[in-house]
């Protein structure tokens, strides 16, 4: 089989870039995700078998019930030392012996998740056992002291991020943090696509965006509202995390939206998103919580490299097949064998595939082929990708044909 | 930040590779297969085409985002079979026989190829000879999993589906278990065009069938689904010409009306799966009087290292990143510790950087 090589310009890198769109409703308890209804089947109340507002990893296990077998992952112990990242280097070693299985389960899901700071910076308090003395001990909120570093590195591109400034000092205040996995953006999230929305008893309070594109998240609706204009909270766009501390009341209202506290408090951004799976529903606090509402809403970035390749047939090239039936049936494929000799039959002919506008006769013949397939081989010619395409093409012997490949990576 | 200093990696002694086999289970319960989603044979998981050469089976109505592509079925017989020199009960060409033997010859062209000697394609045999010998089936039914399930190949010896060849209203009065207990990965299968395949058995140790572990597709005979006398009687209720037995069929249905009396008679697939993932394992080896300092800026405060309290201190540097470097110092890779590592002149160590693909 002969190969056609790649010429200089017939290879081509490029990088698409997409921003999938993601919106995300807070009420009662529950996250809706796109506006995704629950969908119900003939074995489970979730088809998906995920809570509502999460993504499904592989989306397996499909309508599955308590009376149904599920898939599942795994590993078996051996000298490659893998294992599933649930498993630690202690249990790896003492809890297994080689060709032991490791299993994990599917279906594997995520969703947003908001986490309430009160004192952000607030530390335990630890009592020496032998003098009594008391000590600052671990992190009440560990998530605020691990993105502390990242966020006075982002304090270039606004004073809002960093932990300590002019606006404030973060450790002291009420912080209100929403975790976005990255299943939802892919690399980042998408500069100035932020939205943040307020509603109390179905009317918006109050809408944050990101207009000035530096992650500072400022109060832009409605008009007039309470705090407009207002930086509320920053986003970190690579890591997806979004920090309010916005404290200002965003309207008269008075509601319960904190977990197991009783008290009433003013409708404002550090109690957004109450109920993103955070503990908050209406048996946690109150009926007043059902008057809120959030909404979030922003888009990703994912990069997508993109390999294009032409493959071009040019005239007087690409003309013949091996494909058994390309020559006419019955005929002698060998003139002569022997001990000494073996000939191939040189005189035979072609089946004649021109497509004739009449019956019962058949056009002249032509030298043609159809291309039903394209392989792409590397320099040790090792097939390495194959291109088929949806109809065959016709390629005449007096036409030059090019193709082109595309291969997303 | 610039780099001044690169650890170049020894290939013979700081590099190796190691491949680690992930499984997963699969049970594909026959619930879902037939009847579920809809009253059979329309079932809204189950799609036929307007070809008519094969019907998918999917988890879920197939118009659903959430449904999943389970597995295509066909049916199908060589030119030699007696079915194909046969009439059915229909009236003549209902049954597809064209069809039928085309399926049955793209098959074994794919996974068995051509014979030695008369360069005919193969027949299907319950062995694993290859010998054109023995017990060959010439009518087949063909399970073709999808690559969501089968990823990169069955594993050998996990295969097993359960086939009633009861009456037709109790599918299920009497049914067998076919496995391909005896393969493994030592040995029990043979390697041809297709890829490794195993013989299924059943308990009684009959052959009835191959399952071909890197292509993901079964073959059971129709001997599979025969009763003791060879033939189940009420095999398929045709819409049309009512009870027929297996030959009847397959020569009077049509492919997606051959697959739907075989649905209606699986009751269990399951099996593991296999997906190779390979690694390169990068020994960093970080040896004691080297990487003691830092070119973060934040390292010096007023020119004196931050973590020294006085200048008879060590110097005192924390490992975050490992950054792989091409040969012309281009940056590959880069690899982050879960937490930093201390690094000064009284420790050595030694960092394992994996790279699965």
């Amino acid at each position: 089989m002969s190969l056609k090589k790649f010429g200089e310009n017939d290879v081509i890198l490029n990088t698409m870039k997409t921003h999938p769109h993601s919106e995300f409703f807070i009420f009662d308890g529950t996250v809706h995700y796109n506006n995704v209804p629950g969908q119900s089947g003939a074995f489970s109340d979730r088809v998906l078998n995920i809570p509502p507002g999460h993504v499904s990893l592989y989306e397996l296990n499909i309508d599955k019930g308590d009376a149904n077998l599920f898939s599942y992952p795994f590993i078996t112990k051996q000298s490659s030392g893998a294992a599933f990242a649930t498993v630690s280097a202690t249990s790896y070693s003492n809890a297994f012996v080689f060709g032991d299985i490791m299993t994990s389960s599917y279906p594997m899901s995520a969703s947003i998740t908001r986490e309430l700071m009160v004192t952000a910076g607030q530390r335990e308090v630890g009592v020496d056992s032998n003098t009594g003395d008391t000590f600052e001990a671990a992190p009440t909120y560990p998530h605020f002291y691990a993105l502390k570093n990242r966020l006075n590195f982002y304090g270039t591109l606004s004073e809002h991020y960093k932990v300590s400034s002019s606006y404030g000092d973060k450790a002291l205040q009420t912080v209100n943090l929403l975790s976005i996995p990255s299943i939802f953006y892919g690399q980042g999230i998408r500069p100035g696509s932020m939205s943040l929305k307020w509603y109390c008893t179905g009317s918006m309070i109050g809408e944050l965006q990101d207009v000035k594109r530096n992650g500072e998240l400022i109060q832009v609706g409605p008009v007039g509202s309470p705090g407009s204009g207002s930086v509320a909270g920053v986003v970190m766009y690579d890591e997806g995390f979004v920090l309010l501390t916005g404290s200002w009341a965003l309207n008269q209202a008075s509601l319960l939206l904190v977990k197991d506290s009783g008290t009433p408090v003013s409708p404002s951004w550090v109690y957004w998103g109450a109920g993103a799976i955070d503990g908050v529903t209406v048996s946690t606090t109150g009926a007043s919580y059902l008057s809120a509402s959030s909404q979030l809403s922003f888009q990703g970035i994912n990069e997508i490299q993109v390999m294009t390749m032409f493959a071009h047939a040019k005239r007087g090239e690409v003309n013949y097949s091996n494909n058994p039936t390309f020559l006419e049936y019955g005929q002698t494929a060998i003139a002569q064998t022997s001990s000494l000799i073996y000939e191939e039959n040189t005189s035979r002919r072609i089946y004649n595939t021109v497509s004739s506008s009449y019956p019962d006769w058949r056009a002249p013949f032509k030298r043609q082929v159809y291309v039903s397939r394209v392989a792409v081989y590397d320099e040790s010619r090792n097939l390495i990708g194959l291109a088929t395409l949806s109809n065959p093409v016709l390629k005449e012997e007096d036409e030059d044909l090019s193709l082109k490949l595309r291969l997303d990576i | 930040m610039a780099i001044t200093s690169y650890e170049i990696l020894d290939t013979t002694s700081d590099v190796t590779t190691t491949r680690t086999l992930l499984h997963e289970s699969i049970p594909l319960t026959g619930t879902i297969i037939s009847g579920t989603y809809g009253v059979f044979p329309s079932e809204e998981n189950i799609k036929n085409y307007t070809h008519g050469q094969f019907q998918s089976v999917y988890d879920y109505p197939y118009l659903s985002s959430s449904a999943n592509h389970i597995f295509d079925l066909a049916v199908g017989f060589d030119e030699s079979s007696n079915m194909s020199k046969s009439a059915g009960a229909g009236p003549t060409g209902s049954g597809q026989q064209a069809k039928k033997i085309n399926m049955y010859n793209q098959f074994s062209q794919v996974l068995l190829g051509y014979t030695g000697s008369n360069n005919t394609v193969r027949m299907f045999e319950l062995d694993l000879s290859l010998d054109e010998s023995g017990s060959i089936a010439k009518e087949a039914v063909f399970v073709n999993l999808s690559r969501l399930i089968s990823k990169d190949q069955i594993k050998k010896g996990s295969f097993s589906i359960t086939v009633g060849y009861g009456t037709w209203s109790a599918p299920f009065g009497a049914k067998r278990v076919l496995t391909d207990a005896s393969a493994s990965d030592n040995g029990g299968t043979t390697n041809t065009f297709g890829g490794d395949y195993g013989v299924l058995f059943d308990t009684s140790s009959n052959p009835r069938g191959l399952v071909f572990y890197e292509a993901g597709i079964v073959m059971l005979s129709t001997n599979s689904f025969a009763n003791d006398s060879g033939l189940t009687p009420q095999f398929y209720a045709h819409p049309t010409y009512g009870n027929l037995n297996i030959i009847g069929t397959f020569l009077t249905s049509s492919i997606s009306g051959a697959c739907d009396a075989v649905r209606h008679r699986i009751e269990n697939i399951a099996f593991n799966n296999t997906t190779e993932i390979n690694s390169t394992i990068y020994f960093c080896r970080v040896p004691h009087n080297k990487y003691n300092h830092s070119a973060n800026p934040t390292y010096l405060s007023a020119s004196t290292i931050r973590v020294k309290n006085v200048n008879t201190d060590s110097p005192i540097a924390y490992i975050t990143t490992i950054g792989l470097y091409s040969a012309s110092n281009d940056l590959l890779a880069v690899a982050k510790v879960s937490e930093p590592l201390r690094k000064d002149p009284t420790n050595e160590m030694t960092l394992r950087v994996r790279l699965d693909y």
